[in-house]
């Protein structure tokens, strides 16, 4: 951090999370790396932020220091909320898929983590802003297609072997789910304020929503991206 | 025979009242992976945790929450299995194939297993432990695990439990024996509860001793540097200084929960005390507070609900031991005279009571001791005004302080700032405003 070469003198002119070196905010390199890929982004505007010292986004107290932490908030937002609520199907031959709705180019990220927690399986994931739909592979690898989600996922599947422990899972999990939704609910705690404000806009957005928010998180059928 | 969707239904109703707000279990790549190096696993215990849906009332939802089976010898006489004629039982098969599901579907996180005892607490077990081998070692579920005790266990099944779940809990449910025997009569405190707690405690330490000794590399001085800090890592007053973050098994340690306002005449102090004893005793990682709702139709069904804001108040004050350090006995000094905490904030109390003899704090030769007990200044707020004092740095300016993350609305009628104190109008009202948004129960 930059507060460790800090002139004493200096000091009472700097900002002092900087000074103790647990700033909020983002380090130059990390802003330099991620603002690529945010859906506004510009080359210039990675020309201003090679200009401008870190302790100036740190502090966010500048319109373009504002804009840029905004950017790089709204960012991993989507990735995080994308890893919340993204539903997933999986077949029985370790393929798991699913569809996303991401405006910047994070899918990379969501990818991974899908991949930490299914290591063995094919992750295809359909971005439905772009229309593209991603995969994972074993290793690690990540590719792009422009092909719907179906196509894909049975193009995967087709040299994997049956797996039993995934055979052994395929039928439909939704209604289990909405059961055991509703018996968590506990009338005498209702807060529908703090619900709204756990619950994403965008994620109140999503296409298809009617009655209840649970409904709009679930994973579409690949029938419906036919 | 009940369908799957029936005994979630039922199964999940009847678990609701239980509380496990956590997902977060950071298992470290340091020690041998728990359930050996197969290739097949599945799953991950995030350090955060993660949460992927919220229910109405916008508690997070993560864990695969039902009870194992509903039927249940014991007869608690605030227990929702009172009143549920449906009795019904998962398999082994059913539990761990319809969690799977769910994990591979992204809604929830892990498996949070609980139950009624059915026949004996020891056969009970034993079937919920079939479930979890079988996540553990036919699915290869790598996930977060929290296993709920039941109260007489036997210790070679708890031993079992604690290497395959990431958190275990003990429910104490009361704070003393007798106030346990109000509400359940059948339990024994000392020995169905206290007991199994400290053997949790006992096992965990022993078996991550003895899991140190078999790791590659390891050297005779680390395992006695280990011991060594054991014992010298705990805090003046016997809690644990660090968490149990990284610790070959049961990383996410042992919780328990409480039922407050359930039995008559248990005031906030004896719950505190109790949990203040868990935190030196038993290595308690938390506590859990549900407030009392009465079921119709279970023997206190004409009883008061206790509030919301009453439980919202146990957590603050459990905070302020577990998290700033502070004793048992300053919570005490605010408490009100029928031994309950005062509505509001209890920090706001403390810090009346505390500056009203010294004056208001310069933080520029304040002491973290002072520091942690102004409002609006939490320990890392403290730690980096510390830092900068010793670099220092002078705080003469309010943008100073709101850099370093204190909250000034609330810190600056306890602050010295540039020599001076600022106060509004709003500082001399009661700290209750905020007591407004929480509801009351009826």
């Amino acid at each position: 951090m930059e507060g460790n070469c800090v002139n004493e003198n200096d000091l009472k002119k700097q900002d002092p999370l900087v000074v103790v070196g647990c700033a909020k905010g983002y380090t130059k390199e990390e802003l330099l790396s991620n603002l690529p890929r945010h859906c506004k982004f510009s080359p210039s505007l990675i020309k201003q932020v090679k200009l401008i010292p870190e302790a100036i986004f740190r502090n966010s107290g500048t319109p373009i220091a504002k804009k840029i932490n905004r950017m790089m908030h709204e960012m991993s937002t989507e990735a995080y909320r994308a890893i919340q609520f993204t539903r997933t199907e999986i077949n029985n031959r370790g393929v798991l898929f699913g569809v996303v709705m991401l405006k910047h180019r994070v899918v990379d990220r969501v990818l991974i983590y899908f991949h930490e927690r299914w290591p063995q399986c094919i992750i295809c994931l359909y971005n439905e802003q772009t229309r593209e739909t991603w995969i994972i592979d074993e290793k690690g690898a990540i590719r792009q297609y422009h092909q719907p989600l179906k196509k894909v996922v049975e193009n995967v599947s087709k040299n994997r072997q049956i797996v039993p422990y995934f055979e052994d899972i395929q039928f439909s999990g939704e209604q289990i789910f909405e059961t055991l939704y509703k018996s968590q609910f506990i009338a005498e705690r209702e807060n529908k304020q703090y619900f709204k404000k756990m619950i994403p806009d965008q994620c109140f957005k999503l296409p298809g929503m009617k009655n209840g928010v649970e409904r709009h998180f679930r994973n579409k059928k690949l029938n419906d991206f036919l | 025979m009940p369908s799957i969707l029936e005994k979630i239904r039922v199964l999940g109703e009847n678990s609701k009242y239980d509380i496990c707000a956590s997902t977060a279990s950071s298992r470290t790549d340091k020690y041998p992976k728990l359930f050996g190096n197969s290739k097949n696993w599945v799953g991950a215990a995030a350090s955060a945790g993660i949460c992927h849906s919220y229910t109405p009332d916008g508690r997070c939802m993560s864990l695969f929450k039902t009870l194992y089976t509903n039927k249940c010898i014991y007869n608690c006489k605030y227990c929702f299995s009172h009143t549920c004629k449906h009795k019904m039982s998962f398999t082994p098969e059913e539990y761990a194939r319809t969690f799977m599901k769910l994990y591979s579907m992204n809604v929830v996180e892990g498996v949070f297993i609980s139950s009624g005892v059915c026949g004996s607490a020891d056969e009970t077990t034993e079937e919920m432990l079939e479930a979890i081998r079988l996540l553990r070692f036919k699915y290869h579920f790598q996930g977060y695990v929290h296993f709920k005790c039941l109260p007489g266990v036997s210790q070679y099944l708890l031993r079992e439990a604690i290497t395959l779940s990431d958190r275990i809990s003990v429910n104490s449910e009361a704070s003393s024996k007798d106030f346990l025997s109000e509400i359940a009569e059948q339990k024994d405190f000392n020995n169905d509860i206290i007991l199994r707690q400290r053997w949790l405690k006992q096992i965990r330490v022993k078996h991550n001793l003895e899991a140190l000794k078999v790791i590659k590399d390891y050297k005779e001085d680390n395992q006695l540097k280990y011991q060594e800090m054991m014992i010298k890592d705990r805090r003046e007053d016997g809690y644990k200084k660090f968490r149990w973050d990284g610790a070959p098994i049961l990383n996410s340690g042992q919780t328990t929960q409480f039922v407050v306002g359930a039995a008559e005449g248990e005031t906030d102090f004896d719950l505190l005390k109790q949990i203040d004893w868990g935190y030196r005793n038993i290595d308690l990682r938390r506590g859990y507070f549900s407030s009392f709702i009465p079921i119709e139709g279970t023997p206190l069904a004409g009883q008061q609900a206790a509030s919301l804001s009453r439980e919202h108040r146990l957590y603050q004050s459990d905070w302020l031991l577990r998290i700033y350090h502070f004793k048992l006995k300053d919570l005490k000094d605010i408490l009100t005279d029928d031994g309950n905490l005062p509505k509001g904030d209890p920090k706001i109390y403390l810090a009346k009571q505390y500056f009203e003899g010294c004056g208001p704090l310069d933080p520029n030769n304040a002491s973290y001791k002072d520091l942690i007990r102004v409002p609006g200044i939490g320990p890392i707020s403290a730690k980096r005004i510390i830092n900068l004092q010793s670099k220092k740095f002078e705080f003469k300016r309010r943008e100073d302080l709101k850099a370093v993350g204190v909250v000034l609305k609330r810190a600056a009628p306890y602050l010295l700032i540039n020599g001076k104190n600022q106060r509004t109008l709003e500082n001399f009202t009661q700290p209750l405003q905020e007591e407004n948004s929480w509801r009351e129960i009826a």
